[in-house]
């Protein structure tokens, strides 16, 4: 049919990136220990979540690992029932974002809650995790 | 600060363009663009593609378009803004001017995005905020980011769903009004709120299509603008700002941060309030961004803009008309062509050559609203028949 020929390329191109955490590696290995911390500058005090090497108010490179906290208060949320293809495998997954005690916000999957129970403003926690590679994360809990 | 105008626009038909490769779908608007210009290809100094890229097999689309096209040692370079890619591509050409390195300057938008399944560009869409912190072990979407949104707009102000629908009804409506449209058929209400939920609370008719499509742009400086024609569209300012990458680091979720600085920008340089626009598109990427847009571009105050769809004040008669071109819901999205559709879009309303869809122009003034992301970027872009 005119407008449907199309050459179908013999060639495939399967990107993999392997992303450095040197610098902030201790945020993982705390996770990993169960415990989350993030950076404080130790020029300016300002602490940032994601944590970051370079304080992005005063680019300070210096910096301590405070605890981040882990309670939180549900700002906004959603359900992806359409999931990306690396997510093929994935039982729909809801995903909030919530605001800690110290005022950062943190996203992440809010688990073991019907989507019809969660509700703007309900009180969450943080809790780490482990995917079956390995690799940690962390999702919110209903607190 | 010299004056640059738009003296000639060209656009592809929007949907799956199958039929066509990456520079065939560029030159069908390069090709227009140039016959309405009536320039010749050898006076364009400078081309500007805006892609976002990565869905189809070209890398250096730039070159591969200026080639096709027999654009031959033009200045050229590929722009990013996300879906603002299109916005950016037509300030970098509008700045070549203004800085006296062309006279003549072409933008491009254009994407190919169905080279690749659905839900590769779902995933690749997804990757579009901070990989690290939302999608490797989160797995966003775009419409997951926008549902963020809609919920807290949802809870704040009491929009609906139903509200959200009215922007895809009114969307389809003005899309079954223009051929170059991937949609062109009109939507009940009922249709909308009952099509499948894809992040919740957006449903299928609250998002826009994957798209392949093609704009292009051509401005010139003020001299050459008033040899070539009699309508040369003005451009009268352009706002553009940015916002954090990762959602999380944004101050609330009812509306984009970026949008109102840039389009306070757009107002400052053009000298207008935007009660003076007489057409606008807005960035309608989902339903709930163009309620949002009508809030943060100043068309109503914050919280009142699910009232202005309501009350039928965007539609076309209305206090001012916005998408009459069926917006990126039913238009379709390519997203590097987009901003650049937009401004060929108010260019024929503000030279009067919209037909059915022809907005009532009484200032003579006409704004382009392009987001990138999720309010990563955003490009306000006031044009003007003076």
């Amino acid at each position: 049919m005119p407008g449907e020929e199309v050459l179908h390329s013999r060639r495939t191109l399967s990107l993999r990136f392997d992303i450095p955490i040197s610098r902030t590696h201790e945020f993982w290995d705390a996770l990993k220990a169960g415990r989350l911390v993030t950076t404080k500058c130790t020029k300016c005090g300002n602490v940032t979540f994601p944590p970051q090497a370079d304080c992005p108010k005063c680019s300070s490179g210096e910096f301590e690992w405070v605890d981040l906290g882990t309670e939180a208060k549900l700002l906004t949320y959603t359900q992806v029932l359409i999931t990306p293809a690396s997510f093929a495998d994935s039982d729909p997954y809801i995903i909030a974002i919530g605001k800690l005690a110290n005022g950062l916000n943190v996203l992440a999957w809010l688990e073991g809650i019907a989507l019809e129970a969660v509700k703007p403003g309900m009180a969450m926690r943080l809790e780490p995790r482990s995917s079956k590679e390995g690799n940690p994360y962390y999702v919110f809990v209903a607190a | 600060m010299s004056r640059v105008a738009i003296v000639g626009i060209g656009h592809s038909k929007f949907g799956k363009r199958t039929d066509v490769n990456v520079g065939e779908l560029a030159f069908e608007s390069i090709r227009q663009a140039v016959d309405d210009a009536g320039v010749d290809k050898k006076d364009i100094d400078n081309v500007v593609v805006g892609s976002a890229g990565g869905w189809y097999e070209e890398s250096l689309p730039a070159v591969v378009v200026d080639e096709y096209a027999g654009l031959s040692s033009v200045g050229a370079m590929r722009v990013e803004a996300a879906c603002a890619s299109g916005s950016a591509a037509v300030k970098a050409a509008c700045d070549s001017i203004r800085g006296g390195g062309a006279d003549v300057a072409m933008a491009v938008g254009l994407e190919k995005m169905t080279e690749v399944d659905t839900m590769t560009s779902i995933e690749l869409i997804g990757r579009a905020g901070s990989y690290m912190w939302e999608f490797e072990n989160y797995g966003m979407t775009f419409p997951a980011y926008y549902a963020l949104y809609a919920v807290a707009h949802m809870d704040r102000f009491g929009t609906t769903e139903e509200d959200m629908s009215r922007v895809a009804v009114k969307a389809h409506h003005y899309g079954a009004m223009n051929p170059l449209a991937q949609f062109q058929k009109e939507i009940t209400l009922d249709k909308a709120l009952g099509s499948q939920v894809v992040s919740w609370p957006l449903k299928l008719y609250d998002a826009c299509p994957i798209t392949d499509g093609s704009a292009a742009v051509i401005l010139a400086s003020e001299e050459t603008a008033k040899k070539l024609t009699d309508t040369p569209i003005w451009i009268k300012g352009i706002g553009y700002s940015s916002d954090s990458a990762n959602l999380s680091r944004r101050g609330d979720y009812v509306g984009l941060g970026a949008t109102v600085s840039a389009a306070e920008r757009a107002y400052a340089a053009a000298k207008i309030s935007p009660q003076s626009v007489d057409v606008a598109t807005a960035h309608d990427c989902f339903t709930i961004a163009e309620i949002m847009a009508y809030e943060d571009l100043g068309f109503c105050k914050k919280g009142e803009g699910a009232k202005m769809i309501r009350e039928g004040q965007t539609e076309l008669g209305g206090k001012i008309p916005v998408n009459l071109d069926g917006g990126l819901k039913a238009k379709g999205h390519p997203i590097g062509a987009t901003g650049v559709s937009m401004a060929v879009e108010i260019t024929k309303q503000l030279r009067q050559e919209a037909g059915s869809r022809q907005a009532s122009i009484k200032n003579g003034i006409g704004l382009v609203h392009n987001v990138g992301g999720t309010g990563h970027y955003a490009y306000v872009t006031v044009l003007a028949r003076e």
